[in-house]
C-alpha cells in the first residue's frame, strides 16, 4: 500500500528538503488602475537586498585621501578602518577626495571599477530637503520616529512620510503596472525573506517563497488517493469562513496550492548555473532569484521585483569583529548574483539595490554604533551608470554641517528619489512616479540618473 | 455584528468615565445589564478558555474547569510554582563528556525543556503567560548560542515573574545577563569624550519602545492620543534615549575581578548583572516626563543601583504602561483585536488591582481571562486570533497525550518547520509585530492579525507538511512508507480514533471533539468523511491519518476562537 511517492514523502517528512517549483497564480483582481501602459516587449527585474538592523555604511564606503580620512578617523576612533586596507576606487567624476570600499568588499569594488556599481552617497527617509538648521527648528516636516528600527524600515518600504500607508512602493508598482503584466503566471512581487509591507499593494498580493524556492505540499500528487486528498484540502481551503483570521489563513493556503500546481515544472527547466554563490542565506536567496529569472519566459514574466534580505547589521557591539563578515557577505553575494545574470545573458535587465533601516552614528559606544539616519546604498547591474557617486559624500565630522548629534547625518537624497529612479527604469511612467514616491515633488531631481 | 459595534461604542464612552471596569458596559443610555454568567460551563466553553489560558485544551483539563469554575481554576494556577528549564540544561551538561568547548547543543535541551513544561507542566497558565512575555520582552538564541544557561534562566525568570509585579519583572529583565548581552547593556560604560564614545543606546531605546510604553502616547483604552492637529504625540525623543543610556552604564557579568575582566561562567549566566561603579556615569540624566512623574531628571552622584531604581520607577509609572502591556497580553492570550473597552477594563486593573497595587500581573491575567469579551460566545468576525504554529503544535500534542520513546519531545529543524522556536526570534521585534495585518480585508478595516506575518505561502506549506508527517507517521502504528522514528520523535495516542475508525462519521467527530471542541464546520466534516470513505477498513491507521491531517491542517483549527 504505497499511496504516495516514498522518496518525495521522506523529503517532506524530514521537512528540511525543498522541492523547486513554480506555478500559476491567476490574475484575479487586475484592475481599475489607470492603464496607459503598452505591453512590455522586454524583461526587467529589480532585486531589493534589504540589510536588516541598519548598516553602518560609513564603514562600507570610506574616504581614503589624507584630509578626509583624518576627519573620519578622528570621528570613529577605534571603529575606523586602517587607511591602507581600504580597497581603492576611481569614480569617473571625482569630487576632489578619494574613496575606498571596506577591505572585505572586493567583489563590489570590482563591479564599481568596471562601471557596474553605483554608490548613492547619503540617502535616507526625508519628506523634503532638510538642513541642520531646519531640523533644529522643526521648520520642515520630518519622518516620524527617526532612529527607530521598524519605523524607519517602514519608511524605506512605504515612503509614507507622515501619512499612514498600508502599501509599499513595490506593491504600488505592481498595482500601476497590473494591466500590462496581467499575463504573468507569478505575482510581480516575490519575496524570499518573509513578508514585508514593501511588496503589499492595494490590489496586488506578493508571493512568498523560501530561500531555496517554494516547497511543495506533501502527499497531494501521485495517485488517485493523493488526488482526492488534495481535492478535499482544496475544498476546505475554498470554503467560506466566519472570521477574518480563517479567511486570511485560507487565502494564503489557496495561493500556495495554486502555485504548487505547476511549481516544479518551471524551475526544473532552469539551466544549471556555473556561477558559484556563497554558502550563506543571502547567497542562497540570490541564487534562487537567478534561477527564477532564468525561467522567466516559461512563466511569461516581463516585470519582477524580488525581495531578499540579510540580518545582523544592528552592530551595537562587536562591530569591528562583525563587519568584515557582514559587508563581505553582501559583496560576495551581490557579485555572484551579477555574474549569474551575465551568465544568463540578462545583466542589462536586472538591477540589484540595497536598502537598510538607517545609517549609524559616527560616534562609538565603545565597541559599536547606534541608530542614525542617512547612509550609503549600492546599485548593481549592467543597466547602472556605474563607477559614479550620486549625491555628495559628506565630510564625516562630528558636529559637522549635517550632523544632528552624535554623528547622525541628515540624508542629502531622499529614499523617494532613490525609489523613483528605480521605478522609472522599471517602466513606471513619469506621471505615476508620485504614486510610487509620494514626496518626490518636494525634491528638485526626479531621477537621480544612476540607471540608463 | 451589531452587538459588536454597540460594545465598541459604549466602550469608548466607558473609557472616559471612572470605574467602568468589571465588564459592565454602562452608558448614559442605560442598556440592560449583561446577563449573568451561565451556571454551568459547557465543554466547548471550557475548551475555549483553556486554549487561551494553557498550551491546549484537553478533556482532563476541561473537566477540571467545568467542575471548579473559571476563577477557582485560575486561582489554583496562580499559586503553582514555575516549572523550570535551567535544571534540564544542567542535567544535559552533566551528561556531556568533558572537555566541552561548544555549548550550543545545550540550546536543544533548553527547547526540549520548553516542550516538556509547555505540554506537560501543571503550571499551564504560568507557562502560557511566560511564553507571551517571551514574545514581548524578546531575547533570542540567535545572539546567545554559547550561553544556554542564560537563555534558559531568562525564560525561567519570565515564568517566575509572570504573576508578580510589572516593576519587578522589568528589573529582573533589565538585569538579566541574557538581555544584557542581547541588547548590549552588559559592558556598556560611561562616556569618554576624548574618544567620541558615548553610552550604548540599544537597551535604553528598546525597553521603552517594545517592553513598556511604546513610541506614542496612549489612552487608557489603548488608542493613540492625538494632539490639536490630529497627530500622535511621541512619548520620548533622542535626548530621553540618551538619558537612559547613561543610566544603564557600569553593568557587567557578576563576580568579575573588575568591569574589564568580567566574563561569563556557567554560574553567572543565571545571576543578575553586577554594577561596577567605576564605569557608571554619575552625571544628571534626563528621563521620561509625564503628568505625575516623580522626577524628570535623575540627580547626579548616585550609584548605579540607585540610578536604575529611579529609572525603572520612572518607566513603570508612565501612564502608557497599563494600556501598552494589557493590549499585548490580550493579543497573546485572547484576541488580536480587542474592543477599546476590553483594553480599558484590563488597563484599569493594571493601574490598580483593587488593593491599590499597580502592575499586579496575576490580577491583570485574571482580568483578561474573566472579561466578558473573553468569556461570552464569540460572535464578531474579529473575535479570537490566529494560533501561531508552536501553539497549534502544542495543542495537538496535548489533545493526543503526546509521548516519545526517550521521554524527550524533539522536532528536528524546528525553526525551519514552524518558522519559530522558543526564544529564537530573528530580532527583538519578535517573530511578528503586534501591528501587522495582512493585505486585504484585515488591513482595509484597520485590524491586525500579528500571527499572519509568519503565515506565508512558504511557511504554511512547511507547517502543513509537518502536520501531514504527524498524522501519517507519528502515530502508534506508522504507515509502512514512513521514515524510521527517533527515540525522541513525538507520538500521538490515536487509539480512541482507531477504535471507532470503521464508522467514518464517528471517526471524524471524535477528532473534531478533541481539536475543535466538537464544533466542526459542515464543509470540513464532509471532506474528511469523504476522504476516509475512500479507504477500506482493513487499513485503520490510514483512515485515522487522513481525517487527522485534514482537520489539523484546516483553517478552523488554525484559529483560536
Amino acid at each position: 500500500m504505497s499511496n504516495f511517492d516514498r522518496r518525495r514523502f521522506l523529503r517532506a517528512a524530514a521537512a528540511g528538503g525543498f522541492i523547486y517549483a513554480f506555478g500559476h497564480v491567476p490574475n484575479t483582481v487586475m484592475a481599475q488602475m489607470a492603464g496607459s501602459y503598452a505591453p512590455f516587449n522586454d524583461y526587467r527585474a529589480l532585486v531589493c537586498v534589504f540589510l536588516f538592523g541598519g548598516n553602518d555604511s560609513w564603514n562600507m564606503v570610506v574616504p581614503r585621501s589624507d584630509a578626509e580620512y583624518a576627519v573620519y578617523a578622528a570621528s570613529r576612533q577605534s571603529l575606523a578602518l586602517d587607511q591602507t586596507t581600504l580597497l581603492p576606487i576611481s569614480p569617473l567624476t571625482p569630487d576632489g577626495a578619494q574613496y575606498g570600499f571596506h577591505p572585505a568588499m572586493s567583489g563590489v569594488q570590482q563591479l564599481f571599477e568596471t562601471n557596474r556599481c553605483a554608490v548613492i552617497a547619503n540617502a535616507g527617509p526625508l519628506i523634503a530637503p532638510t538642513t541642520k538648521a531646519q531640523y533644529a527648528a522643526k521648520s520642515v516636516p520630518l519622518p516620524p520616529q527617526l532612529f527607530s528600527h521598524n519605523d524607519q524600515q517602514d519608511q524605506w518600504h512605504t515612503l509614507k512620510g507622515n501619512a499612514q500607508s498600508k502599501t509599499g512602493w513595490a506593491g504600488r508598482m505592481a498595482d500601476v503596472l497590473s494591466a500590462t503584466t496581467s499575463g504573468q503566471q507569478l505575482p510581480l512581487n516575490v519575496s524570499l525573506s518573509g513578508q514585508t509591507i514593501f511588496q503589499a499593494g492595494e490590489q496586488s498580493v506578493p508571493y512568498t517563497m523560501g530561500p531555496e524556492g517554494p516547497v511543495e505540499f506533501f502527499g497531494f500528487a501521485g495517485d488517485a488517493l493523493a488526488d482526492a486528498r488534495r481535492q478535499g484540502f482544496e475544498n476546505v481551503v475554498n470554503a467560506s469562513y466566519d472570521t477574518v483570521y480563517e479567511r486570511a489563513y485560507a487565502s494564503v493556503q489557496h495561493r500556495a496550492l495554486q502555485v504548487s500546481d505547476s511549481v516544479n515544472a518551471a524551475l526544473a527547466m532552469a539551466p544549471t548555473l556555473s556561477t558559484t554563490f556563497p554558502a550563506t542565506n543571502l547567497g542562497t536567496q540570490l541564487r534562487t532569484v537567478a534561477r527564477t529569472i532564468a525561467v522567466r519566459d516559461r512563466l511569461q514574466m516581463n516585470r519582477q521585483v524580488f525581495f531578499v534580505a540579510a540580518g545582523g547589521f544592528d552592530t551595537h557591539n562587536d562591530q569591528v569583529a562583525d563587519q568584515p563578515g557582514l559587508l563581505g557577505g553582501i559583496s560576495d553575494a551581490m557579485a555572484a548574483f551579477h555574474a549569474a545574470t551575465v551568465e544568463l545573458g540578462i545583466s542589462q535587465s536586472v538591477t540589484a539595490f540595497t536598502q537598510s533601516d538607517f545609517g549609524r552614528t559616527l560616534t562609538s559606544n565603545g565597541d559599536g554604533t547606534d541608530h542614525a539616519w542617512g547612509g550609503v546604498q549600492l546599485v548593481v547591474g549592467d543597466a547602472v551608470r556605474g563607477r559614479q557617486f550620486y549625491g555628495s559624500y559628506p565630510l564625516l565630522e562630528i558636529g559637522g554641517a549635517v550632523d544632528v548629534g552624535g554623528g547622525r547625518l541628515i540624508p542629502e537624497l531622499s529614499s523617494d528619489q532613490y525609489a523613483a529612479t528605480l521605478a522609472r527604469w522599471f517602466g513606471v511612467a513619469d506621471t505615476d512616479l508620485e504614486t510610487i514616491a509620494p514626496s518626490l515633488g518636494n525634491f528638485a531631481t526626479r531621477d537621480l540618473g544612476f540607471l540608463i | 455584528m451589531n452587538s459588536r459595534v454597540y460594545v465598541v461604542a459604549t466602550g469608548a464612552i466607558c473609557a472616559l468615565l471612572v470605574g467602568c471596569g468589571g465588564g459592565s458596559d454602562a452608558s448614559s443610555s442605560s442598556p440592560p445589564p449583561p446577563p449573568p454568567p451561565p451556571a454551568t460551563i459547557t465543554r466547548a466553553e471550557a475548551f475555549r478558555f483553556l486554549n487561551q489560558a494553557s498550551f491546549g485544551a484537553t478533556d482532563e483539563a476541561a473537566q477540571q474547569v467545568i467542575s471548579q469554575g473559571y476563577e477557582p481554576w485560575i486561582d489554583a494556577q496562580l499559586a503553582l510554582p514555575a516549572s523550570l528549564e535551567l535544571p534540564a540544561v544542567d542535567a544535559a551538561y552533566a551528561a556531556m563528556a568533558p572537555p566541552v568547548n561548544n555549548f550550543a547543543p545545550l540550546q536543544g535541551d533548553r527547547v526540549a525543556a520548553w516542550f516538556e513544561n509547555s505540554v506537560r507542566g501543571n503550571d499551564q497558565l504560568r507557562q502560557r503567560v511566560a511564553f507571551a512575555l517571551s514574545e514581548i520582552m524578546v531575547v533570542s538564541e540567535v545572539s546567545l548560542k554559547q550561553l544556554p544557561w542564560a537563555v534558559a534562566d531568562y525564560y525561567d525568570t519570565l515564568a517566575r515573574d509572570a504573576f508578580g509585579s510589572y516593576r519587578q519583572l522589568i528589573e529582573d529583565v533589565t538585569l538579566h545577563p541574557a538581555m544584557g548581552v542581547y541588547l548590549s547593556m552588559l559592558g556598556n560604560h560611561k562616556p569618554d569624550a576624548a574618544l567620541n564614545i558615548r553610552p550604548d543606546e540599544n537597551y535604553a531605546r528598546e525597553l521603552m519602545q517594545l517592553f513598556s510604553i511604546g513610541l506614542v502616547q496612549l489612552n487608557l483604552d489603548g488608542s493613540t492620543t492625538l494632539d490639536g492637529q490630529g497627530q500622535p504625540i511621541p512619548t520620548y525623543d533622542q535626548a530621553t534615549v540618551e538619558g537612559f543610556a547613561h543610566v544603564y552604564t557600569g553593568w557587567n557579568w557578576a563576580g568579575g575581578a573588575s568591569f574589564r575582566q568580567a566574563r561569563p561562567s556557567i554560574a553567572n549566566q543565571s545571576l543578575p548583572m553586577q554594577a561596577y561603579a567605576v564605569q557608571h556615569d554619575t552625571g544628571q540624566k534626563l528621563v521620561l516626563g509625564y503628568p505625575g512623574a516623580a522626577l524628570q531628571t535623575i540627580p547626579a552622584g548616585q550609584t548605579p543601583v540607585e540610578d536604575l531604581a529611579d529609572a525603572l520607577d520612572n518607566i513603570a509609572n508612565h501612564p502608557n504602561v497599563a494600556p501598552f502591556v494589557s493590549l499585548r497580553l490580550i493579543q497573546r492570550l485572547v484576541t488580536s483585536n480587542p474592543s477599546a473597552a476590553y483594553v480599558a477594563r484590563v488597563a484599569t486593573v493594571f493601574n490598580d488591582d483593587g488593593t491599590g497595587q499597580r502592575g499586579n500581573l496575576g490580577a491583570v491575567v485574571k482580568a483578561i481571562l474573566l472579561d466578558s469579551e473573553a468569556r461570552t460566545t464569540p460572535a464578531a468576525d474579529t473575535d479570537g486570533k490566529l494560533k501561531e504554529p508552536l501553539l497549534r503544535l502544542t495543542q495537538l500534542w496535548r489533545a493526543y497525550n503526546v509521548s516519545s520513546g526517550s521521554g524527550k519531545l524533539v522536532v528536528p529543524q524546528l525553526s525551519d518547520v514552524l518558522g519559530q522556536k522558543p526564544l529564537q526570534a530573528p530580532s527583538v521585534f519578535n517573530f511578528f509585530s503586534p501591528f501587522y495585518g495582512p493585505p486585504g480585508e484585515i488591513t482595509d478595516q484597520g485590524l491586525v492579525a500579528p500571527e499572519m506575518q509568519i503565515a506565508t505561502e512558504y511557511q504554511n506549506t512547511q507547517v502543513t507538511n509537518y502536520l501531514f508527517a504527524t498524522a501519517f507517521c507519528y502515530i502508534p502504528k506508522p504507515l509502512a512508507v514512513c521514515p524510521a522514528r527517533q527515540a525522541n520523535s513525538p507520538i500521538l495516542d490515536t487509539a480512541a480514533e482507531t477504535a471507532v475508525m470503521a464508522n467514518s462519521g464517528q471517526l471524524v467527530d471524535k477528532i473534531a471533539d478533541r481539536l475543535l471542541a466538537g464544533r466542526i464546520s459542515p464543509a470540513l466534516r464532509t471532506e474528511a468523511v469523504r476522504q476516509v470513505d475512500l479507504i477500506p477498513t482493513n487499513l485503520p491507521e490510514l483512515r485515522v491519518a487522513e481525517a487527522l491531517f485534514l482537520i489539523s491542517s484546516s483553517p478552523e483549527f488554525a484559529r483560536q476562537p
